[in-house]
C-alpha cells in the first residue's frame, strides 16, 4: 500500500519471477505482454495508466502501445472494479429469451446503469457480447463462474452469494 | 442413433481425468501415429475429407499440406480455442468434458506438422474450461505425454495455454497470432498465409478445438471410416450447438450429412409451446440466415453452401414466430459493430453505420431509404476488407432484411 | 527485372516492387492513403485496389508484389466502383470541418473524393465524435475526428524514429489516435508527422490558420540549419500579403532525396525560417555606431567600405566568412581575399553550447556550408590568424579591420566580454549579415544579406554533396546576395565587371577550383551531386 492507501503499482518479487518465467515461455517475449497485463489486473485491482506504464518497462515497449493493448481487449478493467463483476450476456440468444428483463432487474436490484459500480464497491454490471453459452440463456457470468437459465429468483440467489 | 464420437464420455463423471480417457482408450490414437512417418498422418488427414469445424470449413490436410518442406525454423501449431461465435458454444464443452482429446489431436498433429510447440488460446471469459484444461496439461506432462521424448518416440512437444482478453476478432486465426503475439487482435494481411508465415514470423497451422479432437479418432479408425460418416466432400461427425426457441438446446453430435430439420426437430425436441418456427441462424451469426421452409438442406459445409448459407461455426439459434427479426438484425449488428477490430476502413466505418441504421429502424426512426442503403453498404464492402470478419457480418445484414423485408418495411411505415 | 502490363501498358521493374511503384513509373495514380514508400506496408484504407489477372476479387496494390506477366487493370467498372465505396467509407464519420480545416487544398479525402467519389452522401446519423483541436506536441495539432486511421503517424514514429509516441486506441468506430496520456510528441522530427497525414488530422500549429494553400507558391530549396543540407520546398505567401500577418515564408516542407534526406527533415530545420520575415532583418545598408548609425544607399557605402579596405595594409585586416554562406559567395570572397592579399581569414566559430547530432538526419554542425568554404578555402593563409586569434588581436589593436559575416558572435563560445572588447577596440567593423544581432549594433558600417530563400545558389553538404536551392522571394528591402555585395567591391576593387548571376559565380568556381571542376547548375539538377575527391 502506498501513502493514500491505494495499491502500489510494483510487482513483489515473485511476481517478478513470475513476469520473467512468462517472458522467457514464449519465442518472443512480447508475447508475455497479455498473461503479465492480466497478472497486473489481479495484483493492483485494475489497470491503471501507472500500471500501463510500469508494465511497459517491463517489456521495454513504449507506454502508447500498452495502452493500445489495454483499451483493444474488454477484459482490462481501466478504473477500479467492483469486487465482484456481473457480466450480463445480450447477444442473439439471449436476447431472444430475456436478457433485456435480466439487465433490469439488475439494474433495479443494484442501482446501477449498465458500466456502473455499487457505490459500495461490491458489485460492477456490464452488458456483454456471446459468452457462448447459448444451451443455457439467459446467461451471465459472475466473476470466473457461468451461470444460466436465468430466473428473477436465481439471479436474487447469486446477488446474495456476493459478499 | 448414429454413433458418438467426440461427444462419447460427455455424460461420464471425471470425463475430464487422464485416468477417464485411458480407460475409454485415449491415447491409442497416439500410438498409432507414433508408428507412421508424418507426412502418412498427413496424408490419411487429406484422405479423411476432415474440414475445419470453427468456421471456415478449409480441409485440414489440405491446410497442413500448405507448410513449407524442409523448412530450417520451427513451426508452430496453434489451438483457435477463442470460441466466440454467436450461437456456439461446443468448443467449452470439449475443453472441460475432454481435454484429453484436444491433447492427443494436438501431440499426433504436431508430430504430422512437425511442430514442437503448440499454443493453446482459449478466450479470456472461459475461466473454468481454462482451469480444467490446464489441469488436464499438468496430468500429460506428468504421464510423460507431453514434453520430451513422447512415450519414447523421440518426439518433443511442449504445450503454452495463452488466454484471450476479451475481443471476438481473436477467433480469426491472424487476429488470434497477432493478439498471441502480445498486441492487438489485428488480422494480417494475406499473403503471407499462416502456414508460410504465421506466429513470431514462423510458419504455423491454426486449428479449431473441435476438428484438432477429430484427429485421434482418424488414426485408430482409418480414414475410410471418418469419410464414409459423412459426405462425398465433408468426412466425419460434428458437434452442433443448438439454442433458442428449442425445448432441448444443447450440444448435439452428428454426422454432417444429417439435415437441419432433424437436428431441430428430432434432436433439440423442436419449438416449444407449438409456435412456428420463423427463421434459423445455420452456422453461427455470420451464417446467411434460412427460413422454415429452407430446412432441409444437410448440414456439411456443401450441403449448406448449396443453400446459399455456411456451415460456420455450426451455432444454430433457432427463432420461432415470436420474434422481431429486425430485432434480431440490431443486436447482431449491434454485436458486429462492438467486435469490429477497427484496422481497415470499410468494416470500421460500416458496422458502427449499420447499427445506428438498424438501431433506428427498431426505435420506430427509420427512413424508407435506410433498407436499401444497409443493403447497398454490406454489398460494397463486402470483399473489400482485410478479413472475413465483416464479410460474416453481411450474411445477416442482407439476408435478414431480404428474407423478412416486409417487417422491417412494417416499423418504417409506422 | 519483372514485365508486367498495367492497363494495357507494358513495364519492366525490379524485383519485389509493389503495384503502385510500377504503375506509378507509368504515370498511372493508384489512389492511396496509409501506402507511403518510406515506411512499412499497412493495407488498412483498402483504396489502393486494383484487378489482378482473372482474380474477380479486386487486391490492394501496395501489398502486392509485381510477377512476371502479370496483367494489371486499374480503370475496370469494379475497380472504379470499389475505389467509390471505399471513399464513402471513409466519409462516413468525417467531419465537414474544411471551411475550417489547415488541409484543404491539399487534403487527399477532398483531392480524391473529386477523382473517384463524387456519389451522393446518404449517412444521416450521428457521426462518431472523438476530441478536436488536441496540441500532441509543440508542433503538431492533432484533431482525431478528422483522422482516417490510416496509421501512418504511428509507423512513423515507431519505424523512423524510433519513438514509438503514437497509438491506436480502442476498437471498431472508437479507434482513435493519440499519445499516452500525459505524455507529449516532442521528438526531434516530430512534425514530419504532419507532412504525412493525409488529411487534416494532423496539422502544423505554426501553420495553423496562417494562409490558404492555393495562395502558396513554391520553389525548391536546401535547408541551411545544419550540414546535412535537407532538401525541401520553401512555400510562400505573396499572392494575399495581407494574410500570414504579411509573412512571405509561410513554411518549408521537406522534398524527397533519396540520398539525403529521404522524405524526412527535422523540426529545428523545418521551422528555421522565422528569421526572413522578422522584424530583426538588416533592410538597408548602414553607417556609424549606436546613435550615430544611418541608413545609407549601395552608392554610397560600397565605396565607403572600398576605401577601408584599402586603407589598411593586409596584415591589418581579419575576414570572418560564414559557413551559412553560399558557394558562389565564398568564391566572391576568395578571390576578394586573394586579390587583396590578405591572409587573416577563416569561417569557423564555435557555438556555446556544442550542436547535437543523432543517427537520422541531424548533424552537429549547424552550418549548410562548412565544406564548401573548406574546399574554396576561406581558412588562414599561411601566417595568418584564425577566427579567434583575429578576435584578440583586433583588442589588441594589430587588427584594425574587422569583417564578419553572419556571425553572431556575442552568441558563440568565447567570452562575451573577449568579443566587446575586440569589437569596441578595432576601428572598421564591417558587418555583413540578413539579421541584426548580438554584434552587427556595433558595427561602423553594416551590408544587408539577401536570406537564403531570396536568392539562387548551391551549398556543400558535409559529404560532398553540392545542392541547388532556388529563390523564392525578392530580397527584403536593399538587402543585396553576398556575391552581389562581393562584385560591387570587388569591381570597386578593380577585380572587373561584377558577375551577372549566381550561375555565372557557379560557372567561375567550376572553372577555378579543382573539386568543383566540371559541375554546372544543370549537372546539380534537383538532387545534387557529390564533389569526387
Amino acid at each position: 500500500m502506498n501513502a493514500r492507501g491505494a495499491v502500489r503499482v510494483e510487482f513483489t518479487p515473485e511476481q517478478r519471477a513470475e513476469v520473467r518465467r512468462l517472458q522467457g515461455l514464449y519465442p518472443d517475449r512480447r508475447a508475455a505482454l497479455l498473461p503479465v497485463l492480466q497478472l497486473a489486473q489481479e495484483a493492483f485491482g485494475h489497470i491503471s495508466l501507472e500500471a500501463e506504464e510500469y508494465v511497459a518497462g517491463l517489456f521495454d515497449l513504449s507506454p502508447a502501445h500498452v495502452h493500445e493493448v489495454v483499451t483493444f481487449y474488454t477484459l482490462f478493467f481501466r478504473e477500479p472494479k467492483g469486487r465482484h463483476v456481473i457480466s450480463v450476456c445480450h447477444n442473439l440468444t439471449c436476447h431472444l429469451l430475456g436478457a433485456q428483463q435480466v439487465l433490469a432487474h439488475l439494474k433495479g436490484r443494484l442501482g446501477v446503469e449498465v458500466g456502473g459500480t455499487t457505490p459500495d464497491g461490491r458489485v460492477t454490471l456490464l452488458g456483454v457480447e456471446c459468452l457462448c453459452a447459448c444451451e443455457m440463456a439467459p446467461m451471465l457470468q459472475v466473476d470466473d463462474r457461468y451461470e444460466g437459465n436465468l430466473t428473477r429468483e436465481k439471479v436474487d440467489r447469486i446477488l446474495e452469494g456476493l459478499a | 442413433m448414429a454413433e458418438k464420437i467426440l461427444t462419447r464420455n460427455f455424460h461420464l463423471p471425471g470425463s475430464h481425468t487422464l485416468a477417464l480417457y485411458r480407460e475409454t482408450g485415449g491415447y491409442a490414437g497416439l500410438e498409432k501415429a507414433f508408428a507412421m512417418k508424418p507426412a502418412e498422418i498427413t496424408e490419411e488427414v487429406k484422405k479423411s475429407n476432415l474440414r475445419g469445424l470453427g468456421g471456415a470449413g478449409f480441409p485440414t490436410g489440405v491446410k497442413w499440406g500448405f507448410l513449407p518442406q524442409g523448412h530450417p525454423g520451427p513451426v508452430y501449431l496453434v489451438i483457435n480455442a477463442d470460441e466466440g461465435e454467436p450461437g456456439t458454444f461446443k468448443d467449452r464443452y470439449l475443453l472441460e468434458r475432454d481435454p484429453h482429446a484436444l491433447i492427443e489431436g494436438m501431440i499426433i498433429s504436431a508430430y504430422a506438422i512437425g511442430a514442437h510447440l503448440a499454443f493453446v488460446y482459449i478466450r479470456g471469459e472461459y475461466v473454468q474450461p481454462w482451469r480444467i484444461f490446464g489441469r488436464a496439461v499438468a496430468e500429460a506432462y506428468e504421464a510423460g505425454l507431453l514434453g520430451k521424448n513422447i512415450r519414447g518416440s523421440g518426439f518433443d512437444l511442449d504445450v503454452i495455454v495463452h488466454r484471450g482478453a476479451g475481443a471476438y476478432i481473436c477467433g480469426e486465426e491472424t487476429g488470434l497470432i497477432s493478439s498471441l503475439e502480445g498486441k492487438k487482435g489485428w488480422p494480417k494481411l494475406k499473403p503471407p498465409f499462416p502456414a508460410i508465415r504465421g506466429a513470431f514470423g514462423a510458419p504455423t497451422i491454426v486449428n479449431n478445438v473441435e476438428t484438432i479432437c477429430h484427429v485421434p479418432h482418424i488414426m485408430n479408425r482409418g480414414a475410410a471410416w471418418f469419410a464414409g460418416l459423412g459426405t462425398k466432400s465433408q468426412g466425419g461427425t460434428r458437434m452442433y450447438s443448438v439454442s433458442g426457441h428449442v425445448t432441448r438446446p444443447g450440444v448435439y453430435e452428428l454426422p454432417v450429412s444429417a439435415t437441419l430439420r432433424s437436428l431441430i426437430y428430432e434432436h433439440a425436441g423442436g419449438i416449444p409451446g407449438g409456435r412456428r418456427l420463423k427463421a434459423v441462424v445455420p452456422g453461427g451469426s455470420s451464417a446467411v440466415l434460412l427460413t422454415a421452409d429452407e430446412i432441409d438442406a444437410t448440414l456439411d459445409v456443401d450441403g449448406l453452401k448449396n443453400a446459399g448459407t455456411m456451415a460456420g461455426s455450426a451455432g444454430v439459434i433457432v427463432m420461432d414466430e415470436t420474434v422481431s427479426i429486425p430485432e434480431a438484425l440490431m443486436v447482431v449488428a449491434r454485436f458486429y459493430a462492438h467486435e469490429s477490430c477497427g484496422q481497415c476502413t470499410p468494416c470500421r466505418e460500416s458496422t458502427g453505420w449499420i447499427y445506428k441504421m438498424a438501431r433506428r429502424i427498431v426505435e420506430g426512426k427509420g427512413r424508407k431509404e435506410d433498407l436499401d442503403t444497409i443493403l447497398d453498404v454490406a454489398r460494397r464492402g463486402a470483399g473489400t476488407a482485410i478479413c472475413a470478419f465483416f464479410d460474416g457480418a453481411v450474411g445477416p445484414y442482407i439476408s435478414y432484411i431480404e428474407k423478412f423485408r416486409h417487417e422491417f418495411e412494417a416499423l418504417i411505415r409506422k | 527485372m519483372v514485365r508486367l502490363t498495367i492497363d494495357s501498358k507494358e513495364i519492366e521493374v525490379a524485383e519485389g516492387t509493389n503495384i503502385i511503384e510500377a504503375a506509378r513509373r507509368l504515370g498511372i495514380e493508384v489512389p492511396h492513403y496509409c501506402y507511403h514508400p518510406g515506411l512499412s506496408v499497412a493495407g488498412q484504407c483498402r483504396l489502393c485496389m486494383v484487378e489482378l489477372g482473372n482474380n474477380p476479387r479486386p487486391q490492394i496494390g501496395c501489398n502486392t508484389q509485381v510477377a512476371e506477366g502479370m496483367v494489371v487493370r486499374t480503370d475496370t467498372p469494379k475497380v472504379l466502383e470499389v475505389r467509390q465505396s471505399i471513399m464513402e467509407f471513409h466519409l462516413i464519420n468525417h467531419p465537414l470541418d474544411c471551411p475550417v480545416c489547415d488541409q484543404a487544398g491539399e487534403c487527399w479525402l477532398q483531392i480524391y473524393y473529386m477523382k473517384h467519389g463524387l456519389y451522393e452522401p446518404r449517412m444521416v446519423d450521428e457521426k462518431v465524435h472523438k476530441p478536436k483541436a488536441v496540441p500532441l506536441g509543440p508542433h503538431v495539432m492533432l484533431d482525431a475526428e478528422r483522422c482516417i486511421l490510416c496509421s501512418r503517424c504511428v509507423r512513423f514514429c515507431d519505424e523512423v524514429t524510433g519513438t514509438g509516441e503514437l497509438g491506436i486506441f480502442d476498437r471498431g468506430d472508437r479507434s482513435e489516435i493519440g499519445l499516452f496520456p500525459g505524455r507529449e510528441l516532442a521528438n526531434p522530427y516530430s512534425a514530419n508527422v504532419i507532412d504525412i497525414c493525409p488529411v487534416g488530422a494532423l496539422t502544423d500549429r505554426d501553420f495553423r490558420f496562417a494562409v490558404r494553400v492555393w495562395y502558396l507558391d513554391t520553389a525548391k530549396s536546401i535547408c541551411p540549419g545544419c550540414s546535412r543540407g535537407c532538401n525541401i520546398d520553401v512555400h510562400y505567401n505573396i499572392r494575399r500579403p495581407h494574410h500570414n500577418q504579411g509573412r512571405r515564408v509561410a513554411r518549408l516542407k521537406p522534398r524527397f532525396n533519396a540520398e539525403v534526406n529521404r522524405w524526412w527533415i527535422c523540426d529545428a530545420g523545418r521551422y528555421g525560417y522565422r528569421f526572413v520575415d522578422d522584424p530583426s532583418r538588416l533592410g538597408a545598408p548602414a553607417r556609424g555606431r549606436g546613435d550615430a548609425a544611418q541608413e545609407v544607399g549601395w552608392e554610397e557605402i560600397i565605396p565607403l567600405v572600398t576605401a577601408q579596405l584599402r586603407r589598411y595594409r593586409p596584415d591589418e585586416i581579419g575576414v570572418v566568412a560564414s559557413p551559412k554562406m553560399a558557394n558562389e559567395d565564398f568564391f566572391l570572397l576568395r578571390r576578394l581575399v586573394d586579390h587583396l592579399g590578405l591572409i587573416h581569414v577563416d569561417f569557423r566559430v564555435p557555438p556555446r553550447t556544442p550542436g547535437d547530432e543523432d543517427r537520422i538526419l541531424i548533424k552537429a554542425d549547424k552550418n549548410p556550408n562548412t565544406r564548401g568554404a573548406e574546399l574554396i578555402g576561406l581558412g588562414p593563409r599561411p601566417g595568418g590568424l584564425d577566427a579567434r586569434g583575429m578576435l584578440r588581436a583586433a583588442r589588441d589593436r594589430r587588427i584594425k579591420c574587422l569583417w564578419v559575416f553572419h556571425h553572431d558572435l556575442q552568441a558563440s563560445a568565447w567570452p562575451a566580454a573577449e568579443v566587446g572588447d575586440a569589437l569596441r577596440a578595432v576601428e572598421c567593423f564591417i558587418y555583413q549579415g540578413s539579421n541584426s544581432n548580438g554584434v552587427s549594433a556595433a558595427a561602423h558600417y553594416v551590408l544587408p544579406s539577401a536570406a537564403w530563400v531570396e536568392r539562387d545558389g548551391t551549398f556543400t553538404n558535409f559529404e560532398g554533396r553540392v545542392q541547388r536551392f532556388w529563390k523564392a522571394v525578392e530580397p527584403l528591402g536593399l538587402s543585396l546576395t553576398d556575391w552581389e555585395i562581393l562584385g560591387r567591391l570587388g569591381a570597386a576593387l578593380g577585380l572587373g565587371p561584377e558577375p551577372a548571376s549566381a550561375e555565372a559565380c557557379f560557372k567561375a568556381l567550376a572553372a577555378s577550383a579543382a573539386p568543383f571542376a566540371g559541375l554546372s547548375y544543370r549537372e546539380l539538377r534537383d538532387t545534387g551531386k557529390v564533389l569526387s575527391a
